[in-house]
């Protein structure tokens, strides 16, 4: 019984994780937190059906097309948003990823209409017998994608001169301009990654739960989750993603499932209170 | 002086003027737009004036409505006790949310006070008992000396006057040393601290502030649509109180009920483009943010405006 629980809790926080990882990503590399990420999320997986309707692409290819889709995408949102709001008040900044989370929002309400749309499964949804716990290649392939994802973005900042010159960018803008870095070209690359990350996320993570408008809401959990591990950790936003997916199943069998999910916004409050830097993150310091 | 008392009768007089010349539901409207606007108008005080991002302001008003409903359901405190009664209590709950700024700021703040926001409404949903859960309850009708007030006409009366008041007692805080102090936050915490201010009770107020016009908002919002759904209470919502002071003017009172005459107005226009209503709200709220983050209260220079009419006054006196 608690086999099964844990092998399922994985799975939902392996969807946490994932878009956990896109937050995580936007806010190293450029310093901004992505507020409309959920809702990009979803627009990734709606790109496919979007395509498809537009071209008539059979199913894979469409996925293929949405990837470079998104990540022009991401291109765009940067030098089209984020790029002449880059000296804007931080506050200019939140507002404008929620903007920008509303608009993909309501598009898809107005374009694709308020209903849910059914998205097939990449692996076969039909559950297998592993030593009694009942498992679900389907739902074992976000488990796989997150820490594919987790293990490249490590290699590429960890390993690779791109990687460091993210870092510097970020850290400190003038610095890194000045020992020759094209700022405006890292960050463009880090929303395209980050956009084509979401659109993975998505359609991983469309048929598992119901694609609808309203499925950027799972944004807020993938919060909770860059939260708990650490706003600046990759490997911390894998770990709070499962983590959190592991509270929550227990939660929600052992004491009440009503009670889920406010305590999965409950610990987002108590991290951000008590150990504001995460599990696995380090604190940064306010300079004057 | 002069000057405001001629404004003053001129704002009276057009007061019991407006229900002769329009139809009830033309004042269903504009209580409509009194309410959200003094919501609206919680939002321009915390994120506006005092810079602290806050996307609790649904959260607020779904307390003020709801707390107000239950306790006249349950047990029996009249609506014009228990909305003042209930929002005094969410300006606690908002003075201890803004407490919270001592530890957090900037993106983690927003982040906090979404979580507040679904927290709150996941509440509304699961204590079914008293709320009526995820169907929503019905509000008790107002009743004021044994009448109770329920058409457009009837309930302007009462909205309209409170509003002007608040937004009046509101005006003068902002120009007081108070309003002096919330914008010293905002430009700096650092150099107000430096100024011996105590900046965490300051936005702590600000926060309180905001809760209690949310609340009172709420209120009057349950009166007026006789239902209260919590999916009316959600972090969208409070994504679109915060289009309404973009759009309006985040920094200016005013801007609270320029913005919200704009939105509870548009949607009539748009009548044939109903599905399309979502979205032109987003793209406005994303086109004001970056083309002109002051919003549309920032067109009407109010400083200028200030010049002018002290300037004539100055003549005035002088010939």
């Amino acid at each position: 019984m608690l086999g099964q629980l844990l092998a399922s809790s994985v799975t939902a926080g392996a969807v946490y994780a994932l878009v956990a990882l896109g937050f995580v990503l936007i806010h190293k590399g450029t310093g901004v937190v992505h507020f409309g990420y959920g809702d990009q999320v979803t627009f990734g997986a709606y790109l496919v059906l979007i395509i498809q309707f537009l071209t008539g692409l059979p199913f894979w290819p469409a996925v293929i097309v949405a990837l470079f889709a998104s990540a022009f995408l991401g291109w765009a949102i940067y030098n089209g948003l984020m790029r002449p709001l880059r000296n804007a008040p931080l506050l200019v900044q939140i507002i404008a990823t929620l903007a920008l989370g509303t608009v993909m929002r309501e598009f898809l309400r107005a374009y694709m209409g308020p209903n849910a749309w059914s998205f097939p499964f990449l692996l076969t949804s039909s559950s297998f017998d592993l030593g009694g716990i009942l498992l679900v290649p389907a739902n074992l392939a976000i488990v796989g994608v997150s820490l594919a994802l987790l293990c490249l973005l490590f290699f590429l900042f960890e390993r690779t001169f791109r990687g460091k010159s993210i870092i510097a960018a970020c850290d400190n803008r003038t610095g890194a301009s000045l020992v020759g870095v094209s700022v405006s070209g890292v960050f463009s690359s880090i929303w395209m990654l980050a956009s084509v990350i979401a659109t993975v996320a998505g359609i991983l993570v469309a048929p598992v739960l119901t694609l609808s408008p309203e499925m950027g809401l799972i944004g807020i959990k993938g919060f909770v989750a860059a939260i708990l591990g650490g706003f600046n950790s990759l490997t911390g936003a894998v770990v709070g993603g499962i983590l959190l997916g592991v509270i929550e199943t227990l939660v929600g069998a052992y004491i009440s499932s009503a009670l889920k999910d406010m305590i999965s916004y409950g610990i987002l409050i108590l991290v951000v209170l008590v150990r504001p830097q995460g599990l696995l993150g380090i604190l940064s310091v306010k300079k004057v | 002086m002069r000057l405001r008392i001629i404004f003053s009768v001129l704002g009276i007089a057009m007061f019991f003027l407006i229900p002769k010349l329009f139809a009830d539901y033309n004042l269903y409207q504009f209580c409509l737009i009194a309410v959200t606007s003094l919501i609206v108008l919680g939002l321009v005080i915390v994120t506006g004036i005092a810079g602290q991002i806050s996307l609790g302001q649904s959260a607020f008003v779904a307390l003020g409505g709801y707390g107000a409903a239950i306790l006249a359901t349950n047990w029996g405190v009249p609506l014009w006790l228990g909305i003042p009664l209930v929002a005094v209590l969410v300006a606690t709950v908002g003075f201890l949310l803004g407490l919270m700024t001592l530890r957090v700021e900037g993106h983690y703040l927003a982040l906090t006070t979404m979580a507040f926001t679904a927290i709150v409404q996941l509440a509304l949903v699961h204590a079914d008992a008293v709320t009526g859960g995820a169907a929503g309850m019905p509000v008790p009708s107002f009743e004021l000396f044994g009448k109770s007030l329920s058409t457009g006409a009837e309930l302007y009366y009462l909205i309209v006057p409170i509003t002007a008041l608040l937004f009046i007692v509101v005006i003068n805080l902002n120009n007081s040393r108070t309003g002096r102090v919330f914008a010293a936050i905002r430009q700096s915490e650092i150099a107000a601290e430096a100024m011996g201010v105590n900046i965490l009770v300051y936005k702590a107020s600000a926060f309180a502030a905001s809760a209690f016009l949310g609340a009172i908002g709420g209120g009057l919002l349950a009166i007026l649509v006789t239902y209260l759904d919590p999916a009316q209470f959600g972090i969208t919502q409070t994504v679109y109180y915060l289009a309404i002071a973009v759009v309006g003017g985040l920094l200016s009172p005013f801007g609270a009920i320029i913005g919200t005459t704009v939105f509870v107005f548009l949607p009539e226009f748009l009548q044939t483009f109903q599905t399309y209503l979502g979205l032109v709200f987003g793209i406005m709220l994303l086109g004001f943010i970056v083309l002109r983050p002051k919003g549309l209260a920032s067109l009407i220079d109010i400083e200028n405006l200030k010049k002018i009419v002290f300037k004539s006054r100055r003549e005035s006196v002088g010939s």
